[in-house]
């Protein structure tokens, strides 16, 4: 974690005459400044991070999108965007400066394209709410992130979002075609769009998608549709260990094969699983449970599925247990996407990491986490997309104990160095946010900072869009410790 | 003006650097022959070429094979910098299905080291055998493969570039999910050197499916194979792709399908069924040598462009192009599920059709792109212009990275 920002900041009002203009654009009542609502907004999902903002606008359109961020920017007043507030890397807490601009309002689907596959919507509409609308046209949206039935695609444009099906399928950036922006100063300005020439210009928006709310708020949102798959077949493998899971991940992409996703839970968190509503049939005295899951076109689905069982049997499965009832399989989902909520059963707070390596270093990597963990005393749960290599230790701590939530950061940077040791990045999906700002320096030298820091400065060159994140501070000259590299 | 009178560029390079590199001019067309050829052999002789280039007033236009820039003019000397020296492959770990080459390694070498393994880029651009993973990445076009697999801006993964003023920088990663930072790759892929030199990339690689197999229908024109080839772009299944092909008078439908033999030949049933028709299907040595004539067709035709508008609309597309080059002996093949059509062909007063393709594309949406004509027009001049804001967001990405405009 970077530094947390003081708890409790003192609110800094927004100026009545400012609060009647916003009024005058959004309607009295979408904006915010009671002090008891806008602690709704005082985080994300990184609940370790919050910062009280000075007013929650929410509008309704692109032209309110527009008007509001003229008038805020006009005044110097920060914007921060934020979608379902479900971010796991502070991405969307405000400022003490800042004004929170919501897109909850910003709902609708606006046009479903079946002949074309795509669809155009507003950036608050929640992820499964669009696949539910395209179903009756046999298509359905693909990036899965695991909080799909609350995260609004707005929110997956700016981190960029994957889920346990990107393994097949690719992340946001893949469905993105086009977007309406606003920019700095209430700018709107149309990138991309189906159609268009994408092999005439630059890919700005395959730029914007992943900005974390630093360039500016997407108000229209055009996706690609997949069609539906006709079959699937779900396996849950079971070990008596992680090492011997993480082979299997590795055996069965070495083998040919392109599971829709693999997953991972381990022993602590099936535990904490089977221990919640959302049991789902983990057995709880295996040390790893593998879920391998296979899409496409029917036939061809069970060779796949016997070759990805052999793969585990040789890496030592006790037993591959197929989800033959779509219950079931709706089970292990359900589960494998609760299971971060489940860790409440474990302790009051967690950290989830979100670093990626490479796929052939996860056997590895696995055990030097667990021996990271007890180094510094701190619980740590995996559940992760083991096919993408994409990490998620679950660090658990109470955050009113100090001493603990000290140890939790050193446990959390030092997981975040090994990770980048082995070729690996410190965030595969989840964004930098705040939460990772100040390890950049791990994975970017300072020329490649500056490189990043003038991009944000062409959107936004007054820097009042989600100011903090992404971007650390520039080394001090001479500095041999890049910055936040501190412990 | 003698292009870097004042220090000449054999200071700052070895002799090596300055032999002419064997194929590397292939289609230099931009209104100028290069003032000089440089094939740098390592990222710091990049760098001290371009810091050269920079200090002298001069212009780098970064090569891969040089067939694939002549979409720009030059209105200066310059030199044309070669990857052609930069070859090989840093890492290959093939259970993680990455891989890592300097940018001059050709496709052709990749796909040898990587079909051992059974893995394979799933790419396939015109004249893909003779690119070099840098051009692939640098030119951005997929080939219509990505229907099935996606572009290749979604599987670059990393890639080390110097920058106009020779600031060399890492983007991204070697790892498939990475969003630490802004995602700088994407306008990479795709700027066709005009933001750096691309001196190595990373990129993800597939498992090569267990069958390929090209389903195939004729016809005397493009037009009547039209509603079969919507009907297959709408099926419930995703083809590995769906191509239209008009090539030397005789139009084809291309079907590439591609998985587990059962599932290959289920998809072909409902395929059929859905469209209604009966294609001949083709595997092995005879579908490679169709999908590579297809593929190439007019890889060397003096004009060369892109046409694109939404899929639904492909069949009103093609009459636009067919309308406008009425008479000339074109190559069109297109992306069925993209709703884009490459078009190729030679020969003079082409300008006025292209301008009245470019109108009747526009009037359905669409837009024109084209990436090579002779040098007595100007390419930018007969595409679709770029929306104000597209265009003025795009030179400041190019301010960002080349401040000197040192690159074409």
């Amino acid at each position: 974690m970077s530094q947390p920002p003081t708890p409790g900041s003192p609110v800094l009002p927004v100026p009545p005459k400012i609060v009647k203009r916003l009024s005058g654009i959004v309607g009295e009542t979408h904006v915010i400044t009671d002090p008891d609502r806008l602690l709704v907004y005082e985080s994300d999902g990184l609940t370790a991070y919050r910062v009280t903002p000075r007013a929650v606008v929410l509008p309704a359109s692109t032209d309110e999108v527009a008007r509001v961020v003229e008038i805020l920017h006009a005044e110097g007043i920060e914007v921060v965007p934020r979608g379902a507030g479900t971010g796991l890397s502070g991405g969307a807490l405000a400022t003490e400066n800042g004004v929170v601009v919501g897109m909850a309002r910003m709902n609708r689907i606006l046009e479903i394209d079946p002949e074309n596959r795509l669809a155009r919507l507003q950036p608050g509409v929640v992820n499964a709410h669009l696949t539910e609308a395209t179903r009756p046209h046999g298509l359905y949206y693909a990036p899965d992130p695991s909080s799909q039935s609350t995260c609004t695609l707005g929110g997956n444009v700016a981190e960029n979002s994957g889920g346990p099906h990107c393994l097949k399928y690719g992340v946001t950036s893949r469905y993105v075609t086009g977007l309406t922006v606003v920019l700095a100063g209430g700018r709107v300005v149309q990138l991309g769009g189906a159609g268009g020439a994408r092999h005439a210009s630059l890919d700005l928006v395959g730029l914007f998608v992943g900005s974390e709310g630093c360039f500016g708020i997407a108000t229209e949102i055009e996706v690609r549709l997949l069609p539906l798959a006709q079959g699937v077949r779900t396996l849950l493998g079971i070990f008596e260990t992680m090492e011997d899971a993480g082979r299997a991940v590795t055996a069965i992409m070495a083998s040919g094969l392109m599971p829709a996703a693999i997953e991972i839970v381990d022993q602590a968190t099936i535990r904490a699983l089977e221990a919640s509503v959302f049991a789902a049939g983990y057995p709880v005295d295996a040390g790893a449970a593998l879920v391998v899951e296979f899409d496409g076109t029917e036939a061809g689905l069970d060779a796949d599925a016997d070759r990805a069982e052999k793969c585990c049997l040789a890496e030592g499965a006790r037993e591959v247990q197929r989800a033959t009832e779509p219950e079931h399989r709706a089970a292990l989902w359900t589960a494998r996407k609760k299971a971060f909520g489940a860790m409440g059963r474990i302790a009051p707070d967690l950290l989830v990491q979100d670093a990626t390596v490479p796929r052939t270093k996860l056997p590895e990597v696995l055990v030097r986490i667990a021996q990271i963990g007890e180094s510094y005393d701190i619980k740590i749960a995996n559940v992760f997309h083991a096919g993408d290599g994409n990490l998620h230790p679950n660090l658990l701590f109470d955050r009113q104990n100090a001493s603990e939530l000290e140890r939790v950061e050193h446990a959390s940077k030092e997981i975040m160095k090994l990770c980048v040791e082995v070729g690996g990045t410190i965030t595969g999906e989840h964004g930098v946010g705040i939460d990772k700002r100040d390890y950049m320096p791990l994975v970017h030298n300072e020329t490649e900072l500056e490189m990043l820091r003038s991009v944000k400065e062409l959107f936004d060159p007054d820097g009042l869009f989600n100011p903090g994140k992404v971007l650390p501070s520039r080394a001090a000259p001479g500095s041999e410790s890049p910055a936040g590299m501190t412990s | 003006m003698t292009l870097g009178s004042a220090t000449p560029l054999s200071d700052v390079v070895s002799a090596e650097a300055l032999e002419p590199a064997s194929g590397g001019s292939a289609r230099l067309a931009l209104g100028r022959e290069p003032d000089a050829y440089v094939s740098p052999g390592s990222v710091q002789e990049v760098v001290e070429v371009l810091e050269w280039a920079r200090a002298t007033s001069s212009a780098v236009l970064p090569v891969g094979t040089g067939a694939h820039v002549g979409d720009r003019r030059a209105e200066r000397p310059y030199v044309a910098l070669s990857t052609a020296r930069m070859t090989g492959i840093e890492i290959y770990e093939p259970a993680d299905l990455t891989l890592t080459a300097k940018a001059g390694t050709g496709l052709a070498e990749l796909g040898g080291m990587t079909g051992e393994h059974r893995q394979w880029l799933p790419f396939d651009p015109m004249d893909a055998a003779k690119r070099t993973l840098g051009g692939l990445a640098a030119a951005g076009v997929t080939g219509p493969l990505w229907a099935g697999y996606g572009h290749v801006r979604n599987h670059v993964l990393g890639m080390t570039v110097v920058c106009g003023d020779g600031r060399a920088l890492r983007l991204g990663g070697r790892v498939v999910k990475n969003v630490a930072g802004f995602d700088l790759i994407k306008p990479m892929v795709g700027s066709r050197g005009r933001l750096a030199v691309i001196t190595a990339v990373t990129v993800r690689l597939f498992p090569v499916p267990t069958l390929d197999r090209v389903l195939v229908l004729e016809a005397a024109d493009l037009a009547s194979l039209v509603p079969t080839a919507r009907a297959v772009a709408t099926a419930p299944t995703l083809p590995a792709s769906i191509v239209l092909s008009l090539s030397t008078g005789a139009a084809s439908f291309l079907v590439r399908l591609h998985g587990a033999d059962e599932t290959v030949d289920a998809d072909q049933r409902m395929l059929e069924a859905h469209a209604g028709v009966s294609f001949a299907a083709k595997e092995g040595t005879e579908a490679e040598a169709l999908l590579a004539a297809t593929r190439d067709a007019g890889a060397d035709a003096e004009v060369l462009l892109y046409a694109s508008t939404l899929p639904s609309q492909l069949g009103a597309l093609l009459d636009s192009i067919q309308g406008a080059l009425r008479g000339v002996d074109c190559v069109v093949v297109a992306d069925v599920a993209e709703g884009c059509a490459r078009v190729a062909f030679s020969g003079a007063g082409y300008s006025d059709a292209v301008l009245e393709m470019c109108a009747g594309v526009e009037a359905l949406g669409g837009t024109v792109a084209v990436h090579r004509c002779p040098i007595d027009a100007s390419p930018a001049a007969l595409s679709t212009p770029l929306s104000p804001d597209a265009h003025e967001i795009g030179e400041g990405v190019k301010r960002i990275f080349d401040p000197s405009g040192v690159l074409l």
